[in-house]
């Protein structure tokens, strides 16, 4: 570890990419603040105590909050056993089937809501078990009633969701530790005053090793659930969050004389929303921190082998768990061959049609073809993946030169200002886009692939993530070493530095096309020209068009079907990469 | 300093900042013609809703006949179109806005977002014109917005049809009504300006459209964001019945006059949607098609116009558009119940474009201080 500083100096070409990163992240959103302030003639401060005075806002703060409070805490509860099984026991196949619960991370929002839809009305599964969460019949009316809860069965539904949604968070951050921990700790412990009962054990064991791991997963649970949009529009009618509310308000936002109450009141929540987005990513930052140190404790095959496979009660709940995941997809591929149809006797009912995907295959003029669409996500993927895996590395690199040189306070606080634009709500970006950048270059928005800029932005902090870990279990010995050899610069790097990261480079690239391709939010405000659509656009469009014509369901349903295919295989290919090259599971 | 420190000096430091910031300049009475905006090519690019009128053969359709390219930009809804008219205004990034209607269209040319077309109107019928008569802005369709309402909801005695608003908001009713919101919809905003006139007009000179929106409020009315969401999942008595995900918790809500004839149409003659055509109670829309001001393919944007208003095209809007023609003795298609089941405002409320343009922020305001 001992190397010097000048060995260790961050390079000026880091720098410079640091510098565009936060930029890049920061100057749109200052633009967009300047011009609320400009538009309303109010301080931030009189913004944010006017949200705070209006009901609107507050209300939709407070649901914000409880809604991602009790995600995360059935994100846990389902979450902690899972992982529990899967890092400590055996399991053939455990690659696939970390892909498979990775894939509902990167589904698009709106197709998960679509399966969701299925799985919660009339005729779905929930129902025909008794679980009316929609309607709110049942036994959740009796609820309601009883505890004067105007709507727990859209919030349940909601939670159930986002519980699906961020599990992967959990299995994750927390069964690589506990596929690495060292087995003897148990034992040992056992033997010890100190961990004679089942809560002395968790205090002095589990906590201090899972506990980083946990709070990493619960901050990130709590995020993506506060900032959860298109779930809560479909699945909870008639709430809002603090992002939704700003969605729906942010078209009017900005513009001089034109509905100036709309632009305090976004000028208010969006600063708001920040400021706790800030908060959560700090708290993240920090437990990571924690939570790396935690890793690469022990051989994890060896640990795998010595408990043999999982007892059967464990068994089902995996097997439990990953069917109830894959229930939402099935509604959706279910719902691409399904067309509602006047039957034979006069009532309407149901017909099996490959309609939807003739449809999709063929395109419209509001929605172009499937393969142009599936062409424009691959095309936005592979462009992000190009650029964000090596600005990733670098700003990855550059954090832990820095942590070597003793500065591990800059560090974090420049790792979380590239996070910034995670914490900023979509609304804002687009509108410092809009008012900003385009009064400069106004033949930016004619420039086909400007999706990419946000992808890059969003996926940057996530790839920075897999590599600072690994940069911190790197032996400096190696590149010392190296050194010596004066090798060519390439076989230099690869010797010391490549090889050992062959596994987070996959993750990473996993992420980034799955990230990519999954994309809706951002893409929806930089795509203004239907040509350009990407496969999770093209789903939006559409499943927002009126149905009474009974092809627009199977329709989208046949493009939501191609996206998570195409996002399961990517998936899959990274994951046969890592581990054809033999890389870990950490992250 | 850790980060949040940091977020609160920026505060502190952006914050006196709002004492400096210029107020932006208000336009000025008469506008001028921006230039082009972009280099000219062959393509007309449109700036539009996802109107389902432009099917893939009429787009090709047009390429043919004038060799125009057409390329679409899509916003949400009318009021999304307005909004980013407004904030690419000094860079426009198409040349032809369709879908701004009359409650939106007044602010867009306040606000010097169009320029005028010379499309010939000699086919378009009287009444479409009287609401606008400039050159700004060509109406393409029409149709009246009003409540509608599910007929297996009405018992007959407990709950009949309603015979006037206020009847909406006794216990009956209570939490059986959706209402698209006026601040994101524009059939929203287009009920809510029917129901100022309809207040300003009936016998009760003590309380305004705004008393009916809270007490509807209080009364359990829901809101939503857009009108699909409205009629689609809440509405009980539309087709939104076989889509995922429907609540048919609302038995009255706002949409078109004609959806009912549009339910027939699409369910074999049947259907137990109505609507209520209570005087002043319903809105005339009539959506615009017009030049953008910055402009760069303006001949092939002209010529997208006229072949809007060309009979092929415009006559066949109640089956592509789902809305009426504008030319003249249009009339909804007889098959399968449409005409019959569409019901005739008995009188549309009469509220100035100018006038709208001029309150409606202050309304807007209004009803959201109503309804929270």
């Amino acid at each position: 570890m001992a190397s010097s500083s000048s060995q260790v100096n961050v390079h000026p070409i880091q720098w410079g990419v640091i510098v565009v990163v936060v930029s890049a992240g920061i100057i749109p959103l200052l633009l967009g603040v300047l011009r609320l302030m400009q538009v309303t003639q109010a301080s931030p401060i009189d913004a944010i105590l006017h949200a705070f005075d209006t009901p609107l806002a507050t209300e939709a703060l407070q649901f914000t909050l409880l809604e991602a409070a009790l995600s995360t805490l059935l994100t846990l509860l389902i979450g902690i056993p899972l992982a529990w099984s899967l890092g400590r026991y055996e399991w053939r196949g455990i690659r696939g089937m970390r892909a498979f619960l990775f894939v509902p991370f990167v589904t698009p929002p709106i197709v998960a809501a679509a399966g969701f839809l299925a799985l919660y009305s009339s005729g779905g599964l929930l129902p025909f078990m008794g679980l009316d969460l929609r309607t709110e019949t049942g036994v959740i009316q009796w609820f309601s009633e009883l505890s004067g809860w105007a709507h727990p069965g859209h919030m349940l539904a909601l939670v159930l969701a986002h519980a699906w949604f961020n599990l992967s968070l959990v299995v994750r951050f927390l069964e690589p530790t506990l596929a690495q921990m060292n087995p003897h700790w148990e034992e040992q412990l056992l033997l010890l005053p100190g961990g004679q009962s089942w809560w002395l054990r968790v205090r002095h064991l589990w906590w201090p090793v899972l506990g980083p791991s946990l709070l990493v997963a619960a901050t990130y649970t709590f995020f993506f659930s506060f900032t959860s949009f298109a779930l809560v529009k479909w699945l909870v009618p008639g709430a809002n969050t603090v992002e939704s509310l700003l969605g729906e308000l942010g078209g009017s936002a900005g513009i001089a004389f034109y509905r100036t109450e709309a632009s305090l009141l976004v000028l208010g929540l969006a600063l708001i929303q920040g400021a706790f987005m800030l908060i959560i990513l700090t708290g993240a930052s920090k437990f990571e921190n924690q939570h790396t140190k935690m890793l690469a404790l022990h051989d994890e095959q060896a640990n795998r082998k010595l408990r043999g496979n999982a007892p059967r009660i464990q068994r089902w709940y995996v097997f439990a768990i990953i069917t109830i995941t894959s229930l939402p997809f099935l509604s959706v591929l279910i719902a691409s061959f399904r067309k509602r149809a006047m039957l034979e006797d006069g009532t309407q009912g149901w017909t099996w049609t490959l309609d939807g995907w003739r449809q999709v295959y063929q395109g419209d003029a509001s929605t172009i073809t499937l393969l142009e669409a599936l062409g424009n996500s691959l095309t936005f993927a592979l462009l992000t993946l190009l650029i964000a895996l090596p600005t990733g590395y670098a700003l990855a690199s550059a954090f832990h030169r820095l942590e070597r040189q003793g500065k591990r306070k800059l560090a974090n606080s420049l790792d979380i200002m590239c996070m910034v634009p995670l914490s900023a709500s979509a609304v804002m970006i687009g509108l410092g886009i809009v008012v900003g950048l385009l009064q400069w270059f106004p033949s930016m928005f004619q420039f086909q692939y400007l999706p990419v800029l946000p992808h890059v932005m969003l996926i940057l902090p996530f790839t920075v993530r897999i590599f600072r870990p690994a940069f911190t279990r790197l032996d400096p010995m190696y590149e010392e070493q190296i050194e010596l050899l004066n090798l060519p610069l390439f076989r230099a790097w690869w010797h010391g530095k490549g090889a050992f990261l062959v596994g987070p480079f996959a993750i990473a690239t996993s992420l980034c096309l799955a990230f990519s391709l999954g994309e809706f939010g951002a893409t929806y405000l930089m795509v203004r020209v239907g040509s350009w659509d990407s496969l999770s656009i093209m789903v939006d469009q559409l499943l927002s068009r009126p149905k009474f014509d009974p092809l627009v369901m199977p329709t989208a349903m046949a493009a939501a079907t191609t996206l998570m295919v195409v996002t399961f295989t990517a998936l899959l290919v990274c994951e046969f990469v890592r581990k054809s090259t033999g890389g870990t599971d950490d992250v | 300093m850790n980060i949040p420190s940091l977020a609160i000096v920026a505060l502190m430091l952006v914050t006196p900042l709002a004492g400096c910031l210029e107020p932006l300049q208000e336009e000025s009475e008469t506008c001028t013609i921006l230039a082009p905006s972009r280099t000219m090519d062959n393509t007309v690019r449109i700036l539009t809703y996802d109107i389902a009128a432009f099917s893939q053969e009429m787009l090709d359709e047009f390429t043919t006949q004038t060799g125009y390219e057409v390329e679409l930009i899509r916003s949400d809804d009318a009021g999304g179109i307005l909004e980013l008219l407004m904030q690419t205004k000094q860079a426009p990034q198409a040349d032809l806005a369709i879908g701004l209607d009359n409650t939106y269209l007044q602010t867009a040319l306040q606000f010097c977002l169009l320029q005028p077309n010379d499309v010939s109107i000699n086919e378009i019928d009287e009444t479409v014109l009287d609401v606008y008569q400039g050159t700004y802005a060509t109406p393409f369709d029409q149709g009246d917005i009003c409540l509608n309402v599910d007929e297996n909801g009405l018992d007959g005695e407990n709950r009949t049809m309603p015979e006037s608003l206020w009847e909406l908001t006794e216990p009956q009713w209570n939490g059986k009504t959706v209402f698209p919101s006026p601040l994101t919809s524009s059939p929203g905003r287009a009920f809510m300006v029917a129901t100022v006139d309809y207040f300003e007009h009936d016998d009760d000179e003590t309380s305004s459209a705004f008393d009916w929106w809270k007490a509807m409020a209080a009364n359990g009315a829901q809101f939503t964001s857009g009108w699909t969401e409205a009629y689609e999942m809440h509405y009980s008595g539309g087709y939104g019945e076989w889509t995922e995900g429907h609540l048919g918790d609302a038995l009255l809500t706002v949409s078109y006059c004609h959806s009912p004839g549009v339910e027939a149409y699409y369910s074999g003659n049947w259907t137990h949607s109505t609507s209520i055509v209570l005087e002043r109670s319903s809105f005339h829309q009539i959506e615009y098609a017009g030049l953008i001001n910055g402009a760069t393919q303006i001949e092939g944007a002209t010529a997208f116009i006229e072949y809007l208003l060309s009979d092929e095209v415009n006559r066949n809007m109640p089956v592509n558009n789902l809305m009426n023609s504008v030319l003249n003795n249009a009339t909804f298609p007889a098959q399968e119940g449409y005409e019959w089941h569409t019901d005739t405002p008995l009188k549309n409320a009469e509220i100035s474009m100018e006038r709208i343009a001029n309150e409606m922020e202050d309304w807007l305001n209004q009803w959201q201080t109503a309804t929270q």
